[in-house]
């Protein structure tokens, strides 16, 4: 009887064998055959850490879908010096332990430039970043990443986070506001800039009102709103995304509120107006470091090229035209990178000099070895009267050294 | 299957006790333990199947195994809910970080001092237990995770508020611990200690109050166990296991922020006992293993599937996490005792097969 177990069990150990190395040989065969038919040449791989299925997948589906996009847009404009490049999308679903399994993952492959997402997770990644010499692009512009002496590899393409709040701030002062208070979520993205907002306001001599807190899935604000309206503010920033922008904006016209609203970059899109109909019109304004979603601008025409191409009958948001960007500077580098590795696409990037990007955001783009502000300059969108979204203004603030990474 | 003699007979007390009873037993945990030492030299051609750095799966695993035998043994073994373990580890993430870069005290005493703090931390918030049971605690221990997340965040000048503290790598007598490989040794040895302490304190006077006192605390009380005591014991032992998982977090990801240790982080440390099994230390191997690959195996079909259709990869994303929730419901349905019952139904079919009756 013995035997026969033993006999058995060495049947059930081999078939296992078996099936894990026919496994092996089908995953190494499907390995080798993919890139062979693509292309000539072996692309080069970059690293997407995206959120499509999390709490913010609301604006980085459509991130993540231009990134795509703009890859083989590249691609087929002649790609990195003939190389093609190859995008792999992949979702974290805003997850901090997730984003950095995504990473570990990359640099064990190999990948040395990711296009990533959240302050939040950028920011838990910074040190592995440096010390693996990743480049790392990612679409939260938090002021805490510009400075290149703590996060040299790091670098994004919209106006900093800092620089949009002081250039709120600018604001207020120019159309003769007095009181500012300042709404957002007990959350990174929303905490980080507020202290550079309350230097600039203090600067300006604004009088700065109770800071109120409103979560980014909130579903009411009236009690932070009630609070605030005892100080009466003549604007209010809102730190928020689409959706919790939408819920403050709704119960301020619900209360009767003055106040008008300066929102920050991930809290005014193409969806603000539907979701806050008409409490928005006349109350919202957004902090706009990029042209929105099929404005006539020369940059706009090869985004609406692959949009009608590929998916004509998506809608899409502001935020496709920031992936866009990002990955059109990366492309610049890329070709003009003297070695591809870490070390030299981040001293390609840092040569970015006035890079035109055909009037999709506010200003060119600059980096140096000593600043990785891209530039300084935003428009300010509001909400008219009849529900549209239109330019009112642009400014530009100081590029002052002490502001970096603040 | 298990090769071994009609019946076991233990003639000294010694023998009855030991854990691995069986040669046959201890060919197998040897063969194991070599392969868990060569792992990080042959898991190149696995990283290439899998499409994922193994490593650093084996490493998350290896914490979370640590981390899920400190809630097992508060929830699976004395029945006292926890919803605070994730704010728990941060609890000691941070007390590694500050005490590293601000105190300037080297890691290796860092981390026993994390793991001390956050039974401190731990045994604070466990104090309700004494008149709270049940759900009533699930609740305030949640208040936990609130009120740590709170100071988190905000308390800036010790925490760093939201952009957090930037710690460094451990070194061993002059070797960086910094990369996946070598940070597998120092992880690995730690869940192997924590694995026998927590097996062998199942086996002890206060491991035998907390089975007493999750069976039927009135009894226990009765037959002279201080149930007070040992609750808070079993917080504080809990908190320590959970804090020591922290600090390896923190000095491997070398950066800590709050975002990491939020609710989803106490309910996935539930869900890891619950699906591993409750009240048995192979259970919180069993579901720190299954929480940790499931997402991965998941998106091996989902991978393929996009490089078939480019263009709606979304879809295919949002379809795993679905799945992800229906693979936890049918396995609470299918196996409420867990991975680790699921196992001994497995071993004990194979011990008689094919003559089983």
């Amino acid at each position: 009887m013995r035997r026969g177990i033993l006999r058995s069990k060495w049947v059930v150990l081999a078939t296992a064998a078996m099936l894990v190395i026919a496994l092996g040989a089908l995953g190494c065969a499907k390995k080798e055959e993919a890139p062979k038919e693509e292309a000539p040449k072996e692309p080069i791989v970059i690293g997407g850490i995206f959120d499509t299925t999390g709490p913010t997948s609301d604006v980085g589906k459509d991130y993540a879908v231009a990134a795509v996009d703009a890859a083989e847009y590249i691609n087929a404009n002649g790609g990195v010096n003939g190389r093609p490049i190859e995008i792999i999308a992949n979702d974290y679903a805003y997850k901090p332990d997730k984003a950095v399994e995504l990473y570990k993952t990359y640099v064990d492959q190999g990948i040395f430039l990711i296009q990533g997402w959240g302050t939040g997770d950028t920011n838990a990644l910074k040190e592995l970043v440096n010390r693996d010499q990743t480049v790392y692009m990612s679409a939260s512009y938090d002021s805490g990443l510009n400075d290149p002496t703590k996060t040299p590899y790091n670098f994004y393409v919209g106006t900093s986070y800092g620089d949009a709040i002081r250039g709120a701030m600018q604001y207020v002062k120019e159309v003769g506001g007095k009181k500012v208070v300042f709404i957002y979520p007990d959350h990174p993205y929303g905490k980080n800039p507020i202290p550079a907002g309350k230097a600039m306001a203090e600067e300006l001599g604004l009088e700065v009102g109770p800071d109120q807190f409103v979560a980014l899935n909130a579903t009411d604000a009236v009690s932070q709103l009630t609070n605030m309206k005892k100080f009466n503010p003549d604007w209010a920033w809102i730190g928020g995304t689409t959706a919790s922008t939408a819920v403050i904006i709704k119960d301020a016209a619900k209360l009767g509120l003055d106040t008008k609203f300066l929102i920050n970059v991930w809290g005014f899109d193409e969806n603000l107006p539907k979701l806050a109909g008409e409490a928005a019109n006349e109350r919202a304004y957004g902090m706009a470091p990029f042209t929105f979603y099929g404005v006539d601008v020369p940059g706009m025409k090869p985004i609406l090229e692959m949009h009608q191409a590929k998916h004509p009958d998506d809608n899409h948001l502001v935020r496709y035209t920031q992936a866009w960007v990002s990955m059109m500077v990366m492309w610049d580098a890329l070709k003009r990178a003297e070695t591809l590795d870490g070390p030299g696409v981040r001293a390609a990037l840092e040569q970015v000099t006035d890079f035109d990007t055909g009037g999709l955001t506010a200003a060119p783009i600059t980096f140096t070895g000593t600043d990785h502000r891209p530039n300084t300059t935003l428009f300010i969108y509001k909400v008219d009267s009849t529900g549209k979204q239109v330019p009112v203004k642009e400014v530009t603030l100081e590029r002052r050294a002490e502001w970096l990474g603040q | 299957m298990s090769l071994q003699q009609s019946g076991i007979f233990h003639e000294t007390y010694k023998e009855d006790m030991a854990i691995f009873q069986t040669p046959f037993i201890k060919f197998w945990m040897a063969a194991f333990m070599v392969l868990l030492i060569l792992f990080p030299w042959i898991n190149k051609p696995l990283n290439a199947l899998v499409n994922t750095n193994t490593l650093y799966l084996m490493n998350l695993i290896g914490i979370y195994i640590i981390g899920a035998h400190g809630l097992n043994i508060l929830t699976g073994f004395t029945g006292q809910i926890s919803l605070g373990h994730g704010a728990f580890m941060g609890v000691g993430a941070y007390a590694s970080a500050i005490l590293t870069v601000k105190v300037g005290i080297p890691f290796w005493f860092a981390l026993p001092l994390a793991g001390l703090i956050t039974a401190l931390v731990g045994m604070v918030f466990g104090i309700p237990s004494l008149r709270l049971k049940g759900l009533y605690l699930a609740i305030a221990t949640m208040a936990a995770q609130f009120i740590i997340g709170y100071a988190m965040r905000n308390w800036s000048t010790l925490t760093g508020g939201s952009t957090g503290i930037v710690v460094s790598s451990p070194s061993f007598f002059g070797i960086s611990l910094g990369d996946d490989r070598s940070y597998y040794y120092l992880v690995y040895t730690l869940v192997i200690a924590t694995t026998l302490y927590t097996k062998n304190l199942t086996r002890t006077r206060p491991g035998r109050a907390f089975v007493a006192i999750r069976d039927r605390y009135l009894a226990a009380e009765v037959i002279g166990v201080n149930v007070w005591l040992y609750r808070i014991l079993s917080f504080g032992i809990s908190s320590f296991l959970v804090g020591i998982a922290g600090s390896l977090w923190a000095h491997y990801v070398l950066v800590v922020n709050d975002e990491a240790f939020g609710i989803w982080l106490s309910v996935q440390y539930l869900a890891m006992i619950i699906i591993g099994g409750m009240g048995s230390v192979l259970g919180g191997i069993y579901g720190a293993v299954f929480m940790t690959l499931l997402p991965i195996l998941l998106r091996i079909p989902e991978h393929a599937l996009t490089q078939i259709y480019p263009g709606v990869f979304a879809i295919f994303q949002s379809m795993t996490e679905g799945v992800f929730g229906l693979i936890i419901i049918l396995f609470l349905i299918f196996e409420p005792d867990g991975l680790a019952a699921r196992w001994h139904t497995i071993k004990n079919y194979w011990k008689l097969w094919p003559f089983s009756y």
